[in-house]
């Protein structure tokens, strides 16, 4: 009875707009259905390793192969679906007019397990026949479900934080403690369903995990009411928050996404396992520029997450360092419930024990987050100005007094970042959005003037209304100029507010800046394109950073 | 294959036009005459001269417009002459009233289906299977992704979501005519037992198809409610256009559906801004096309009413039927 629960589970989850309905689903859902599924269920709900199976495009393809069906048709749904998952499952309706219940108790441990994971070492031929078994022995009601876990694009309106509710409220425990057993891999099994469940907590089961983190809230200006002692500031870094992990003498780096990243950052593991005590330490990574004394940008961070063994010349040109800012757990015992102040100090008193003990040079990798010291809430404003100077997005403030819980809790850390740049600039191209925005123009790209002309600048896809992007998309239709493939080039007459978070010289991009995070502000109705930014206004900006 | 000047039917900017019988089909602007398909507002223009369409469809274009028109009425099959252009109305199945046009000049057959669907619908004539030479019709479901589920199955998706809600007044929209009452048709058939309101546009409908002889069964009028936890636990059909937060800023505790053929797309669901979507048209899906296009033994066919770009190209491929495309005159 299992893919058959689990495909009406999906059903009643997507179309729920309550969380506390949610809950009691999901509740109901594990209370009734055996561990081994329902370890399965909360693998596939928290999407933590949407691993893909087969590709969306292979699967039109082998679709069209089986049913000789023309694929160009296929592409057509595509574009007002926008998911090759859903349109495979709408058009097999057409192919399978009978009622398959042959696989409608088969379980997900079954097909996860075993049968997906036969499919990649089939050869072409029979990855039809099995595609093709696979459709026509489960009920039509799963296919869209078994097409979306095939495709690794599985994903229903359930967070991890709904899905530790739903556990706590079932064995009737503390949330905090089903999110520390959440967190991290989450291999399917029988037991890890088991120890989810069991209402005795064990000490040892927490060894590798990172705690959950604590996260900030976007400043509030009522707390310039207060008294500027009572905050601790540092610099707001943009690189990864990590949970850098020693227990036991082994090392986990655990981002805040639950990403365990030890493979992408050897140099870190080796020098940190030289360190005598155990500890968690809350911090952030990033990719740094030692002559300058300056984190280099985001996108060469990217580049060192996604390279699972990188080489030493990577490990050279792309140095990385790790910038400690709390400290969880010393030596097996948890600091959480200190307050700020007292976890602060016995922070710095450890890091810089470590760094006079070592002979890794662990100070080229390790680094405490430098304080700031603001006389008072005008020059908390300087500091934040002046924060891209240093490469940093803004401040952290922080109550000195508070505690570390999981998640966004009000009163205790603050993020307060510095104001976005702007640029006015003209839309000229857009592009139809896939998933939830498919059949739709949502994709844009804008230019500035240099010359007289209009040169492409950036691209950005949020930011508008979902009334706006109608507007937009019925304007672009009537507007557009030229066609290439699913891009439309369109009359020069709008213009956008873009704002954007950093501005770099770029030899890869035709107008020689990049940005990151663009995205639109504001639809400037007001203006012509006459007065919209040159590229110039945009130059001059690297300058002032 | 004949020039389009020599074409009985023509495809204007104003709508379709057979000049011979000087006679326009649910035109987009005023002129002389104009016949109507159905009494849905795109399909018709004020300020015609003259108006011809079946008994149904005068009756409820005059309730809804709320005027005295010039209309002459037809009953299907029925064949009149306009110069020498003999016309008929066949059942289109799409709503009360709504009608096929059949064009015959000298052996040559035209037909126009209008709006039309061959799903079962017990408030309407079921569709009439026409034969013809030239079929013109509508896509507007032309994807072999539209495939309609049972509105059986649809009602009882309503029911249970209702049912399954009972600390919340549950919203669902669908067009006025025709939608509206073929769904409390359907959802009367299944178990509901909570009491049902409409809107004042729905509630005229609904009388205007009991005094046409079909059975609706009785809902309150929304106006005369005023108390909201009247409404809890209860179903409220709505026109669509009211799915703005200052109309429904009077209802405390709602859900909110959409009963639609787009509805029977996830992506479009989500992206519709309802909590829940309810997959239900009254227009033919695609298989619904391609049986009529067949029924008809149509030899040419042109379709116009939604995106037709890949449904000609499939047609073309299969090369049974040839596939006219109309340049705007």
């Amino acid at each position: 009875m299992s893919l058959k629960n689990f495909s009406e589970l999906f059903i009643d989850l997507d179309s729920c707009n309550s969380t506390n309905k949610k809950i009691g689903i999901l509740k109901n859902y594990f209370s009734s259905n055996e561990a081994l599924e329902n370890s399965w269920t909360i693998y596939l709900l928290t999407g933590k390793s949407n691993k893909r199976f087969i590709s969306g495009r292979s699967l039109k393809t082998l679709f069209s192969e089986i049913y000789e069906y023309p694929l160009w048709l296929i592409d057509s749904c595509y574009l007002k679906v926008g998911d090759s998952a859903e349109v495979i499952s709408l058009l097999l309706r057409n192919m399978l007019p009978g009622k398959n219940k042959k696989f409608q108790d088969v379980s997900l441990q079954e097909l996860l397990n075993i049968s997906f994971q036969e499919l990649s070492i089939l050869k072409e031929d029979d990855k039809k026949l099995w595609l093709k078994g696979i459709w026509e022995n489960i009920p039509k009601e799963s296919h869209l479900v078994i097409n979306k876990i095939l495709t690794g694009t599985f994903r229903v309106g359930v967070s991890i934080g709904l899905i530790t509710k739903s556990i706590a409220k079932l064995i009737n425990l503390d949330e905090a403690i089903i999110s520390h057993r959440l967190m991290g891999d989450f291999i399917p099994s029988q037991e890890s369903y088991e120890i989810l469940i069991d209402r005795k907590i064990n000490p040892s089961e927490l060894n590798y995990k990172p705690y959950p983190f604590l996260l900030a809230n976007t400043f509030e200006k009522k707390i310039i009411d207060k008294s500027i002692n009572d905050f601790q500031f540092e610099w707001k870094w943009d690189g990864i928050r990590i949970q850098l992990i020693k227990r036991l003498g082994k090392v986990s780096i655990w981002t805040r996404g639950q990403d365990l990243v030890n493979k992408s950052f050897p140099e870190l593991v080796e020098k940190i396992s030289s360190i005598n005590d155990d500890f968690v330490i809350d911090g952030e990574l990033l990719v740094w520029n030692f002559k300058e004394s300056l984190p280099l940008n985001f996108s060469l961070l990217q580049k060192r997450i996604n390279r699972k063994a990188p080489s030493r010349s990577i490990q050279k040109s792309l140095p990385i360092i790790f910038i400690a800012y709390d400290l969880l757990e010393i030596n097996g015992e948890d600091q959480r419930d200190s307050n700020l102040e007292i976890r602060r100090n016995s922070l710095e008193k450890h890091l810089y024990k470590w760094l006079n003990e070592s002979k890794e040079e662990l100070s080229n990798i390790l680094k405490i987050s430098d304080l700031k010291y603001p006389k008072n809430w005008e020059e908390v404003e300087t500091f934040k100005n002046n924060s891209r100077d240093n490469g940093t997005e803004g401040l952290v403030i922080k109550n000195k007094k508070s505690i570390y819980t999981p998640g966004r809790k009000k009163g205790l850390w603050w993020k307060y970042k510095v104001d976005p740049m702007q640029l006015d600039a003209v839309l000229i191209y857009a592009k139809g959005g896939s998933g939830i925005r498919a059949g739709l123009y949502t994709d844009y790209s804008f230019a500035l003037w240099k010359d007289g002309e209009l040169i492409k600048f950036a691209s950005a896809y949020s930011g508008l209304k979902n009334t706006e992007i109608k507007e937009l998309d019925r304007w672009i239709r009537q507007n557009t100029i030229d066609r290439f493939g699913p891009v439309r080039s369109v009359k020069p007459e709008m213009v956008f507010e873009i704002s954007f978070e950093n501005i770099q010289i770029s030899k890869r991009h035709k107008s020689g800046i990049a940005i990151r995070f663009p995205r639109i502000t504001k639809w400037r109705k007001d203006k012509l394109i006459k007065d919209a930014d040159t590229l110039e206004n945009a130059e001059k900006l690297i300058l002032n950073k | 294959m004949k020039k389009d000047s020599s074409y009985l039917i023509k495809y204007t900017s104003s709508g379709l036009y057979c000049e011979l019988a000087d006679v326009w089909i649910d035109p987009n602007k005023p002129v002389k005459r104009a016949i109507i398909t159905h009494a849905h507002m795109d399909h018709f223009t004020l300020g015609c001269d003259e108006y011809i369409s079946t008994y149904e469809t005068a009756i409820i274009l005059k309730e809804r417009i709320g005027k005295e028109i010039k209309i002459k009425t037809y009953d299907y099959e029925k064949e009149f002459k306009i110069n020498g252009v003999k016309i008929s109305f066949h059942p289109s199945g799409h709503i009360l009233g709504s009608s096929q046009i059949k064009f015959n000049l000298a052996d040559e057959k035209w037909l126009i289906t209008g709006d039309f669907k061959r799903q079962k619908d017990e408030t309407c004539k079921e569709y009439e299977i026409v034969e013809t030479d030239y079929l013109i019709s509508e896509s507007t479901f032309g994807l072999p992704i539209f495939i309609w589920d049972e509105p059986k199955k649809t009602a009882t998706d309503i029911t249970k979501w209702v049912g399954s809600s009972q600390d919340k007044t549950s919203i669902l929209f669908c067009y006025s005519l025709g939608k509206a009452q073929r769904l409390l048709n359907e959802i009367s058939k299944t178990n509901f037992i909570n009491n049902i309101y409409s809107h004042s546009s729905i509630y005229k409908m609904n009388n205007c198809y009991k005094k046409l002889g079909i059975d609706i069964i009785e809902t309150k009028k929304l106006e005369h409610t005023k108390n909201n936890s009247d409404l809890k636990g209860n179903l409220i059909i709505l026109p669509p256009a009211l799915n703005k937060s200052s109309s429904l800023k009077n209802f405390k505790d709602i859900q909110t559906g959409f009963a639609s053929g787009w509805m029977s797309i996830r992506a479009l669901r989500k992206r519709s801004g309802y909590d829940k979507g309810f997959s239900i048209s009254d227009h033919a899906d695609w298989k619904g096309i391609l049986k009529t296009i067949k029924d008809s033994k149509a030899k040419n066919v042109f379709f116009h009413h939604g995106d037709s770009e890949a449904l000609n190209k499939y047609l073309k491929e299969k090369n049974s039927i040839n596939v006219l495309e109309f340049k705007y005159k």
